[in-house]
């Protein structure tokens, strides 16, 4: 680039060569060209000067424009060669998501983009800091950045945060001038810009002997048609498997997609279509699993797409446990309502056991899927052991308690008991339809709370969601999400005297909901994702992949999703559920995380390998030097001189006398 | 065969100009009788004009005829021919040796003094040359002797423009010196101060001489169709400039075309002949026409 830069400066090598150059010739008109260069100073020779300087960055310009990498936009103008680059590599799954009209990944291209950037750079160190491991490693030469195992595809989350810390320690350990280049997707899930951890790492970035130079290189732009799939629970019931999926798709959902789904369970396969109208579309499968077999596995699979890393989810299970669900009520029709709905009458062995408060022992909440809680809040061990119980992943229904008390459980307080104005009902005007025990069933058909009339309630108290509101807007139901499980209050009974929420429109679902959430815990224990502990082999486990959807390869098997045994364990692994959503930081919203840094941001929205990231700046440079070509032409267009006096042909005549 | 020692003769084309007479504008006051026109009343055959006799006039040019008509003494005058003395003022200034691509113009002066010089003496009138330069003025008086023309063909031969230009004041020497109405023809490049020049062209219509302006410039010159930067050197001064020339091209025709026409208006205004010459300009048309234009109307 320099070299190629140093050719602009041929145009005034030539211009002081010329005039060292010069041809001598013996002139008798002398007095006509004294004063013609008296008079050709200043306009003639700023105009002069312009038609150097146009030609001097044309050249300037086309090379430039010749030379890519170096003055484009990940770059800038006139960047100093550093010592060392740390790359911060972005591997997470969402990173396998192809532009459109590419045959490549995101995560390629831009291995791609920094392998020619850094090649240009050379002598520079690199450093790579992958998104899986996220440890530092040392490239011995930018060719082979493609080729390491830790620069490959994997079915991770990144946590970037985390990411520039570390690279911010391993700076501090290597003193020298430093670029810290980050290639990602800025995928929101994975920068987490509101996270207090990027004050921690700006901090350290900034407090370093040299702070480093920060370039992004977002890999954005507009994606290659994906759908993506996941399981989002599993439960053995009975002789079935239970698998809630999700098929989301990204781009606007103009025409119903049809979409094949292949279901490998045990080594048999077997497909059928779905179709997917939205954006998403979550449904139930159920697969038969017959009650000889202990556990099994296997998985999900759609099409390949615009990104292979989201076509499949892998599930395992274990035996069929029975589902119990407790009442903790006082005898009564609010009682008999609950354990009904909680186990109904022949519903896939579901069952319910009224507890007495003071009853409720460890075992019962180590065994039971939900607690159905219509006494007063409870206090002391009590209420502790029902906050693990929820913490450990159940769910806990709390109903108001006929009786008056004080006691506060979550955090939250019961109002006093409100009665309905006479021959009034307390209505329940509207609740969140897509999430909580109340929403929209898979297939959209609406929960109808409406029909809930009230005539005495209790309003819950305290910080929690409301998900649902009588028509005086006060909370009908409102949900802390504790642990793993999440505790509802729930602001009338089952009870003709209260409401007729012992209808089973409203209660059913509502309770149903709330022990199939519960029982998953069960099951679920065979679910995990990518990253998570539980996913990884203890230090005296083996590991063994058991599924063939894609080659088990070992050396990476900590970040790619599968069936794995682990020692004893059999465990699903699948991808984060984040890495499917489709939300990006704003560009805008990048520079603030990096706020005090030197920092610049490319946006590489290309999508072929052999354009690199400063494309769109050696056009800019190709037409500033056709403009300077232009102004250079429009300069040296000859002016119409003063006509000669009879220039050569024979000799004028004689002036008249 | 021996080499003719006056190259800058050319005898073919001076013989097809034989039969054009080189003329003068004005009367020219001659010491011999000659073919041109005198301001002096003389006795050729050609009738000019009656005047009233006044005492003193010569009887015998009474014309009685017209007494017996009108009983009044008249004195019938006649036209006096005379000779012509035709000086040749050549530019000896280093300026005169530029050539461009062709003929240097001194060259070019040399043919055109020595072929009008030339015709003039094979008439039988006079042809005499001044050679100026700043230091030098080398005077050959006009003479109608055929061995006067070799002195001037030698002179010209021999001629090496060098220095500075001396023609102003070899003009207003000239017109000071010759006591005679004459045909003074000047050739050179004028590369001298206008204002100087118009005086000394004054000077010699004071003195009723014939002037008649050969400017000639080499077609380099006119066109200044440089394109590399180039070093010129004065060739009078022997000063230097190093120049761009399509930077001061547009300046140099303009600065140009000024000195021309204040030259040529000049001129005019001195009632002198003035042609821009350049020097590829053919000799026969350019002389040929030059002798043609001095005829008196009617012949």
């Amino acid at each position: 680039m320099l070299w190629g830069l140093l050719a602009a400066s041929i145009p005034v090598i030539i211009h002081l060569l010329n005039r060292r150059r010069h041809k001598t010739v013996k002139w008798a008109a002398m007095q006509f060209l004294l004063k013609a260069t008296r008079e050709s100073r200043g306009k003639k020779r700023l105009r002069h000067i312009l038609i150097l300087i146009c030609r001097t960055l044309g050249i300037a310009a086309l090379v430039a424009a010749a030379s890519l990498p170096l003055v484009g936009g990940f770059f800038g103008m006139g960047a100093g060669k550093p010592d060392l680059v740390v790359l911060v590599l972005d591997r997470s799954a969402s990173m396998e998501a192809k532009p459109e009209n590419s045959g490549l990944s995101r995560r390629a291209l831009a291995i791609q983009r920094i392998r020619d950037a850094v090649a240009d750079l050379s002598g520079t160190r690199l450093v790579l800091i992958d998104s899986a491991s996220g440890a530092p490693q040392e490239v011995p030469t930018p060719e082979v950045l493609g080729e390491l195992s830790s620069t490959a595809a994997t079915d991770s989350a990144a946590d970037l945060p985390d990411l520039l810390t570390t690279a911010a320690n391993f700076l501090a350990e290597t003193p020298g001038r430093a670029e810290l280049w980050v290639a990602s997707d800025l995928q929101l899930s994975n920068w987490l810009p509101e996270d207090d951890r990027w004050t921690r790492a700006r901090a350290s970035l900034e407090s370093l002997p040299q702070p480093p130079r920060v370039r992004v290189l977002a890999v954005s732009g507009e994606s290659a048609g994906n759908q993506s799939l996941r399981i989002l629970s599993s439960r053995r019931n009975g002789d079935r498997l239970e698998l809630e999926l999700e098929i989301a798709r990204n781009g606007p959902a103009l025409s119903p997609l049809g979409v094949p789904v292949t279901t490998t369970l045990n080594g048999a396969r077997s497909t059928d279509s779905v179709t997917v109208t939205g954006q998403q579309l979550r449904f139930l499968k159920t697969l038969p699993t017959p009650e000889t077999d202990e556990s099994g596995f296997g998985w999900i699979s759609i099409p390949g797409d615009g990104n292979p890393r989201d076509n499949v989810a892998y599930f395992a299970y274990g035996p069929a446990l029975p589902v119990t669900s407790g009442v903790v009520a006082q005898p009564g029709e609010a009682a008999d309502y609950l354990s009904l709905a909680a186990a109904p009458d022949g519903f896939g062995g579901q069952t319910s056991e009224r507890i007495g408060p003071d009853a409720l022992s460890g075992k019962i909440v180590d065994e039971t899927a939900a607690l159905f809680w219509a006494a007063p809040l409870p206090a002391g061990p009590i209420a502790e052991r029902l906050e693990q119980f929820v913490r450990d992943g159940g769910q806990l229904l709390v109903f108001p308690p006929d009786t008056d008390a004080d006691t506060e459980f979550l955090g939250i307080t019961w109002s006093e008991i409100q009665n309905a104005p006479s021959e009034q009902f307390f209505i329940l005007d509207s609740w969140d339809r897509a999430d909580g025990l109340l929403r929209d069933g898979i297939d959209g058909t609406p929960v109808p709370a409406d029909r809930l009339r009230a005539v005495k309630r209790r309003i819950p108290q305290g910080d929690a969601s409301i998900l649902a509101r009588w028509d005086d807007t006060e909370p009908f139901m409102v949900r802390q999400v504790i642990g793993k499980g999440t505790a509802w209050f729930i602001g009338s009974l089952p009870d003709y005297s209260w409401s007729n929420l012992g209808d089973a429109d409203v209660l059913l679902p509502l309770a149903q909901r709330a022990v199939v959430a519960g029982a998953v815990r069960f099951d679920s224990g065979y679910l995990t994702r990518v990253g998570a502990s539980d996913s990884l082999p203890a230090p005296n486990e083996t590991r063994e992949r058991f599924d063939s959807y894609a080659d088990a390869s070992t050396a990476q098997a900590d970040h790619i999703a599968g069936v794995y045994r682990l020692g004893d364990r059999v465990r699903a692994v699948n991808r984060p559920a984040s890495e499917d959503l489709a939300g990006q930081i704003e560009t805008p919203a990048v520079s603030p995380l990096f706020e005090g840094l030197s920092f610049s941001l490319f946006e590489d929205t290309s999508s072929s390998a052999r354009d690199n990231i400063s494309r769109s700046v050696w056009r800019a440079f190709l037409i500033a030097m056709l403009f300077f070509l232009l102004a250079e032409a429009l300069l040296c267009l000859p002016k119409a001189m003063p006509r000669i006096e009879s220039p050569t042909a024979g000799a004028q005549p004689s002036t008249p006398r | 065969m021996s080499q003719d020692p006056y190259d800058f003769l050319d005898h073919d084309l001076l013989s097809r100009l034989g039969s054009l007479p080189v003329e003068s504008r004005m009367p020219m006051v001659g010491n011999v009788a000659g073919k041109h026109r005198s301001p002096h009343r003389g006795s050729s055959v050609e009738f000019a004009e009656y005047r009233k006799y006044v005492p003193g006039d010569d009887t015998r040019r009474l014309d009685w005829k017209a007494f017996a008509r009108s009983d009044r003494f008249y004195i019938k005058e006649f036209e006096a021919d005379t000779n012509l003395r035709a000086y040749f003022v050549v530019d000896a200034s280093g300026s005169m040796n530029f050539s461009g691509h062709g003929e240097s113009k001194v060259e070019f002066a040399r043919r055109i003094a020595a072929s009008l010089s030339y015709l003039l003496v094979n008439q039988g009138d006079a042809a005499g040359l001044s050679l100026c330069t700043e230091k030098l003025h080398l005077e050959i008086p006009p003479s109608r002797r055929a061995a006067h023309l070799q002195r001037i063909f030698d002179t010209l031969k021999d001629l090496e423009p060098e220095g500075e230009t001396g023609l102003v004041d070899a003009l207003h020497t000239i017109a000071e010196k010759i006591a005679q109405r004459a045909f003074v023809v000047i050739l050179s490049d004028l590369f001298t101060d206008p204002g100087g020049f118009s005086d000394a062209l004054q000077h010699l219509r004071y003195r009723k001489h014939d002037i008649s302006v050969f400017h000639l410039m080499d077609p380099q010159e006119l066109s200044f169709d440089f394109e590399r930067p180039h070093r010129f050197v004065d060739l009078e001064d022997n000063t230097s400039l190093v120049v761009e020339p399509t930077l001061v091209a547009e300046e140099y025709h303009t600065a140009l075309n000024d000195f021309m026409k204040a030259v040529r208006d000049k001129c005019h205004d001195a009632n002198a002949d003035y042609q821009l010459v350049p020097t590829d300009t053919p000799l026969e048309p350019l002389l040929r026409e030059f002798l043609t234009a001095r005829l008196p109307k009617g012949k």
